[in-house]
Formats: C-alpha cells, sequence, structure tokens
C-alpha cells in the first residue's frame, strides 16, 4: 500500500480538507492533489475544475481568497517546502554520502571545461582537431575526394552517361538521369559522394561530445561568455544542438520559459548557425586554407555576437536566469555513439535523397522550360555585387532549396578550381547565413507561428547578401590574399 | 536524422487530437499505459529503448526528449503500452515541454508511473516522488545512474525507501544493461495489480 508522505501545516490541511468536500468529478489526480495545485495558483488545473465542477467554482476561489487573505507567508511557498522538508526527512534515514569519494580527475575535468580561462583554449582544441582535422580534412578532404573522384566522376559517371545516352538518344529525356544536372550525375552524387561522408563523420564526433556531457560545458561556457557582452544567455542552450540539426534545435527551444527567448534563439538558429552537413561541407571547402578558414569562423562570431546583442536589445521582456542542469562528464560508450550515429545518418539519408533527386528533377524543368535560365539571371547581378563569378548564382539557388544542396554545389565548384579563397569565403559566408532548409522553417512555422517565421526570413535574406556585400568589400579593401 | 522522427509522432499527434472526442471510450478496453517521468537526463529513454526495443535518440543533454514516444512491452501473452515523456521537474509545471508531460498525465491516466530519478541527485528529485504518490498514481521508483551516485559514495537504502513510501524501488544502471529485468519484473508483478 502506497503512504502518502505529504502533511502540510495544520491550516493549509484544513482547507484542503473543505476543497476536497468540493470537488466531485473524478480527476486524474487524487482530490487532494488537484487542492494543493489549486493552491498554487495553476492555472490549467483551475480551468481544469472550471470545466468539471463549475457549479462550485466561485465556492473554491472565495475560500482559497479567504485563506491567503489570513497567512502572511505565501502559500506557493508553504506546499512546496513542505515537499522538500519531508523528502530530506526521508532520506536522511535512508542515505549516506561519503564525501571522500568521487574521482578528483573529473572535477578537475569539469572545472577546466567551464572556466573561461581555460574553456575557450579547450574548446578551440576541441574544434580543431574534432572538427577541423577530423570532419574538414579527413571526412570532407579524403574520404570525398576518393568517392567523388575516383569511384563517381572516374567510374561511375563516364559509364553511366554513355549508357543513358545511348539508351535514351532524346537528350532532353537523359539529361533528366544523367549529364550535368541528372538525378544520378548530380542529385545521386551529390547525396552520397559529398554530403554523405561529410555528414558521417560529423554525426560520429558530435555523438562523442554529446554522450560524454561536454555538450552542455559548452553551452555554459557560453553564456559565461555572452553575459560579459549582455547577450542572453539562456537563449543559448538549444544553439549548441542546432550544429547538429537547426531544425531539431529549433524544436528543442521550446524548453526555453520565456517567449522572448525562444523567439531571438529561433532567430539566430536561422541565421547564424549552421547545420552538420553545411557546417561539414564549409570545413571541407576552407579546409586546405586555414587563413580563409580563420576570416570565415572570425565573420560569423560577429555577426552572430552582434545580431544576438541587437536582437536581445530589441525584443522586449524579460530577462531570465541562466540554469541548466549540468550531466557528469563519462566516458561515452562506443556502442551507443555507434549506434546514433548510423541512426542519424540513416534518417538524414532518408531525408536528403528524395530532396537531392527533386532538386534535380525540378532544374530539369526548369531548364526546360527556361525558368532556371530566368532565374539564374536574375540571380547573376546578386552574385556579383558580392563579388562572385556567374556561375555561383545556380548554388545560391540551390541553396533556397536545402542548404546542404547549395554547399555541396559550391564544394563541387571548388573542386574544379573555379573559385579563389576570397570569392570562397564570401560564398560560404553567405549561404551559411541566407535561409534555414525548408524543413527548418517548416519548424518554425510550428513552433513560432507565420508571421514571426515570415518577418525572419524578410530580414535574413537581403541581410545576408548585405554581409556577404560588406565582407567582399573589406577584403578587397584590406587586399587580403586568402590564397 | 531527429527531425524526421518527429515527423511521425508530429502526425500521430494529428491523430490523437482528431481521436480525442473518442479517446477515453477507447482507452478504457485498450491495453494498459505505463509513464516514464523523471527529471530530464535521467535515462528515461534508454529505459524506454530497451523496454520497447524502439530507438529514440539517448544522449548525454537535458532536454533531447521533447515530444512523446509510445512503444509497445510485450510479454508473455500481455501488452503494455510504454510512454516516455518529455522531463518534468515538479507536478507544477513551469516550461512547455514539462506541460506537455503533466497533460499526458491527466489525459491517458497511465496505470502505472515509473518515477526514474539520477540516484545521485536523489534530493532533488525525491519530491515529485512524494507528488506523484500523492496525487494517487501507481509508482514504482527507480533509482538509476546507481554506478555514479556509489563512486561519489552515495548509499541509499532501498528497503527502508520502500518501506517509507510503500512503494517498490529499484536500483539500476541503465546505460550499462543493469537492474532492467528487475525493472521488467516489478512492471509485470505491479501492473497486475493496477486497477
Amino acid at each position: 500500500m502506497q503512504h502518502n508522505t505529504l502533511n502540510y501545516d495544520k491550516d493549509i490541511e484544513n482547507l484542503i480538507f473543505r476543497l476536497v468536500s468540493h470537488l466531485n468529478s473524478d480527476y486524474a489526480f487524487s482530490k487532494r492533489s488537484v487542492a494543493t495545485m489549486l493552491l498554487q495558483e495553476d492555472e490549467e488545473i483551475w480551468e481544469l475544475v472550471k470545466q468539471n465542477d463549475g457549479s462550485n467554482y466561485n465556492e473554491i476561489r472565495a475560500m482559497i481568497n479567504e485563506f491567503k487573505k489570513n497567512t502572511s507567508e505565501s502559500v506557493l511557498y508553504q506546499i512546496s517546502r513542505t515537499q522538500q522538508e519531508e523528502s530530506k526527512k526521508i532520506l536522511q534515514k535512508v542515505m549516506t554520502v561519503d564525501k571522500n569519494s568521487g574521482s578528483k580527475l573529473a572535477k578537475i575535468v569539469n572545472k577546466l571545461t567551464i572556466n573561461p580561462i581555460t574553456g575557450i583554449p579547450l574548446l578551440l582544441l576541441v574544434l580543431y582537431y574534432g572538427f577541423y582535422q577530423f570532419v574538414g580534412v579527413f571526412g570532407a578532404g579524403t574520404m570525398v575526394d576518393f568517392i567523388e573522384t575516383n569511384i563517381f566522376d572516374e567510374m561511375i559517371n563516364p559509364y553511366i552517361n554513355q549508357f543513358v545516352n545511348g539508351l535514351i538518344p532524346w537528350k532532353v529525356v537523359s539529361d533528366l538521369f544523367v549529364n550535368d544536372y541528372g538525378i544520378i550525375t548530380l542529385g545521386i552524387k551529390y547525396a552520397i559522394a559529398i554530403v554523405l561522408p561529410v555528414v558521417g563523420c560529423f554525426f560520429l564526433m558530435f555523438s562523442i561530445i554529446e554522450d560524454s556531457g561536454y555538450l552542455p560545458r559548452i553551452s555554459m561556457l557560453m553564456d559565461r561568455v555572452f553575459k560579459k557582452i549582455g547577450l542572453n544567455g539562456r537563449a543559448v542552450i538549444p544553439m549548441t544542438l542546432g550544429f547538429g540539426c537547426d531544425t531539431m534545435a529549433t524544436m528543442v527551444s521550446r524548453t526555453l520559459e520565456t517567449k522572448r527567448e525562444r523567439v531571438i534563439s529561433t532567430f539566430l538558429l536561422a541565421l547564424a548557425i549552421p547545420c552538420s552537413a553545411q557546417l561539414g561541407v564549409i570545413l571541407a571547402l576552407l579546409s586546405g586554407k586555414p587563413m580563409a578558414m580563420a576570416v570565415w569562423l572570425v565573420f560569423m562570431v560577429l555577426i552572430f555576437m552582434l545580431i544576438g546583442y541587437l536582437t536581445s536589445k530589441v525584443i522586449p521582456g524579460e530577462k531570465a536566469g541562466f540554469y541548466m542542469e549540468l550531466p557528469p562528464l563519462r566516458m561515452p560508450k562506443l556502442s551507443n555513439v555507434l549506434k546514433k550515429t548510423y541512426v542519424r545518418m540513416y534518417w538524414y539519408f532518408k531525408e536528403v535523397l528524395p530532396l537531392f533527386i527533386l532538386a534535380s528533377v525540378l532544374i530539369w524543368v526548369g531548364n526546360i522550360t527556361g525558368l532556371f535560365e530566368v532565374l539564374v539571371r536574375y540571380t547573376v547581378p546578386v552574385v556579383n555585387m558580392i563579388g562572385l563569378p556567374d556561375k555561383t548564382a545556380e548554388i545560391f539557388l540551390f541553396g533556397f532549396f536545402r542548404r546542404d544542396f547549395g554547399a555541396a554545389g559550391l564544394f563541387d565548384m571548388q573542386s574544379s578550381g573555379v573559385l579563389n579563397g576570397r570569392q570562397l569565403v564570401v560564398a560560404a559566408a553567405t549561404l551559411t547565413l541566407f535561409v534555414p532548409c525548408v524543413a527548418q522553417f517548416t519548424m518554425m512555422i510550428k513552433e513560432r507561428g507565420w508571421k514571426t517565421a515570415l518577418a525572419m526570413c524578410a530580414f535574413i535574406f537581403p541581410f545576408a547578401f548585405a554581409a556577404g556585400y560588406l565582407l567582399n568589400k573589406v577584403l578587397v579593401l584590406w587586399g587580403i590574399n586568402l590564397g | 536524422m531527429e527531425c524526421c522522427n518527429q515527423k511521425v509522432s508530429m502526425i500521430s499527434r494529428i491523430r490523437n487530437l482528431t481521436n480525442r472526442k473518442d479517446a477515453h471510450k477507447v482507452e478504457q478496453n485498450a491495453q494498459k499505459k505505463i509513464a516514464l517521468i523523471g527529471n530530464p537526463n535521467v535515462g528515461k529513454s534508454v529505459i524506454f529503448n530497451s523496454l520497447t526495443g524502439a530507438y529514440v535518440t539517448v544522449s548525454n543533454y537535458p532536454g533531447t526528449t521533447v515530444e512523446v514516444s509510445r512503444g509497445r512491452y510485450t510479454y508473455g501473452n500481455s501488452k503494455l503500452e510504454v510512454i516516455d515523456t518529455p522531463g518534468m521537474y515538479s507536478m507544477i509545471p513551469i516550461t512547455e515541454e514539462e506541460r506537455v508531460t503533466r497533460n499526458l498525465l491527466i489525459n491517458e491516466r497511465p496505470d502505472l508511473v515509473l518515477h526514474i530519478i539520477d540516484a545521485k541527485n536523489i534530493n532533488r528529485m525525491l519530491p515529485l516522488t512524494l507528488q506523484l504518490i500523492e496525487a494517487g498514481f501507481q509508482v514504482v521508483l527507480v533509482l538509476n545512474i546507481m554506478d555514479e551516485a556509489k563512486a561519489l559514495g552515495i548509499e541509499i537504502n532501498c528497503r527502508e525507501l520502500q518501506k517509507i513510501l510503500g512503494i517498490p524501488v529499484l536500483e539500476a544502471s541503465a546505460a550499462l544493461n543493469k537492474g532492467l529485468n528487475e525493472i521488467r519484473k516489478t512492471i509485470e508483478e505491479q501492473i497486475k495489480d493496477a486497477a
């Protein structure tokens, strides 16, 4: 038999007793529990009581108001104090703690990670080796090179091109499958040869960091840094998750307490946080040029801080304190890491492949109808304005469709050596800033509503190009050579 | 990745909304339900995966589960519906995800509540156990992540705690596959008695 151990002060108990006698309906909770929630002014429970025991509603209200008038201490506080004290009393009977136990190493490492002086260099080290070296150089460099060049470009594409072109004599039809923008030669190639190895490496690294418990410490560290420049720290929490998937992070932003934090967080995710696929490909793009990489990174951080600072000034509302459960640091379990990486890759690939194929089909339709050409023609002046060659216009159109598709296109183009270092940085920065992918945009609408989501996009599009323009001008003006 | 998982649960959520009117009728003959309740990052999802054989993403980051997942736990000839919920700190919700969990308790009235806590932080989490008992749920308390608690020198007398609360109290280290059989056994025993 279960024992209810919660006994409140005598006055409260008397009141609960009277309240219970006015609750006649069947609630999911015991009437006693409903009564305590009414006392704690839980609006949803009040609503529930209104619906189910409407006839007694006014009387219940009156009893509680009367009681509150006569007590100096908040009832809410009294109730939660009783709950805390009771719990403490029980634990005194059943729990012992040996203060001397616990790993000293874990405590030291913990401190190192969240103290800004040691934490920031440590974070940079993790970023450099974990992401730049592993994802960028190994995943995006070595692996993509191998799959794209050795397998697709040399083995699959020429053969398939020849085969399909021979099979289907009409170039219009065969273009759907092969040649420059075909489903197989573009859509599937991008998905398998470029995005998959990059994203796979990224997910592996991300899973390790996630399971080790380092991720929340990064949030904590960022909070400390951001507070110094007046930024709202709490909104940073879902952002570290955004590097995995912005769509998921947008959804997680609902765990934030105030509407203000949710809006700021959603906005920054859409604008300044590249998702894993995008980040991976950008790492790949810039991996041969450390200076270019540094410029991109500094630029993104500056934009993030500036916009974060401005939004927190512009959007009114209460600032919330930072509170986050810090889970312990632990050794990641290999089986869990592998399984998680696999599941993420599987879901990602399942989502991305049809979309990439669809993109190929859309381009094909656009080519036949001439619409693609028209769109490209309109985009050309814009990309020229930010210092990029005509050919990149296509990439930005891809990017509208999906972040990673645009990034993959850029990567493809870079392999053929069309772009110089400055152009690469400008293109990568602009692509990072602009458009959330379709899935993220849908999630923004779902979580924040049409108006907010559209308003954010209305800002992001012109802003991304303006920022790209500025970056290009600065680089040209200072004559910075990025190789 | 996760975003796609969500699509599935979004669809099922919409379905739930449209069915809400008859939901109550159906529930009465339907299989019994177990809800997994607890603070963020105490291992609810690991236990959910192990009970149902499903896979929801598990991570060492509080708040990874923001939507409800459902799965089926089969033993012998019986089937139970298992519900994984977003983290909840107290019966009085503050954030949206806590609200999701409490509404689930209100609307679905689980036959059994598995309150999962991080044994290291039992002093912060036990008050919710007391509230769940007060609210009249049939509760099983799982002291999870026991391995780390022990490493910190924390010893908990389960038998005594069980006596005081009048509910089954189990130790587990779910991520290391420890204590899961006991959880299963206890669920099977308890669900028999559930009204």
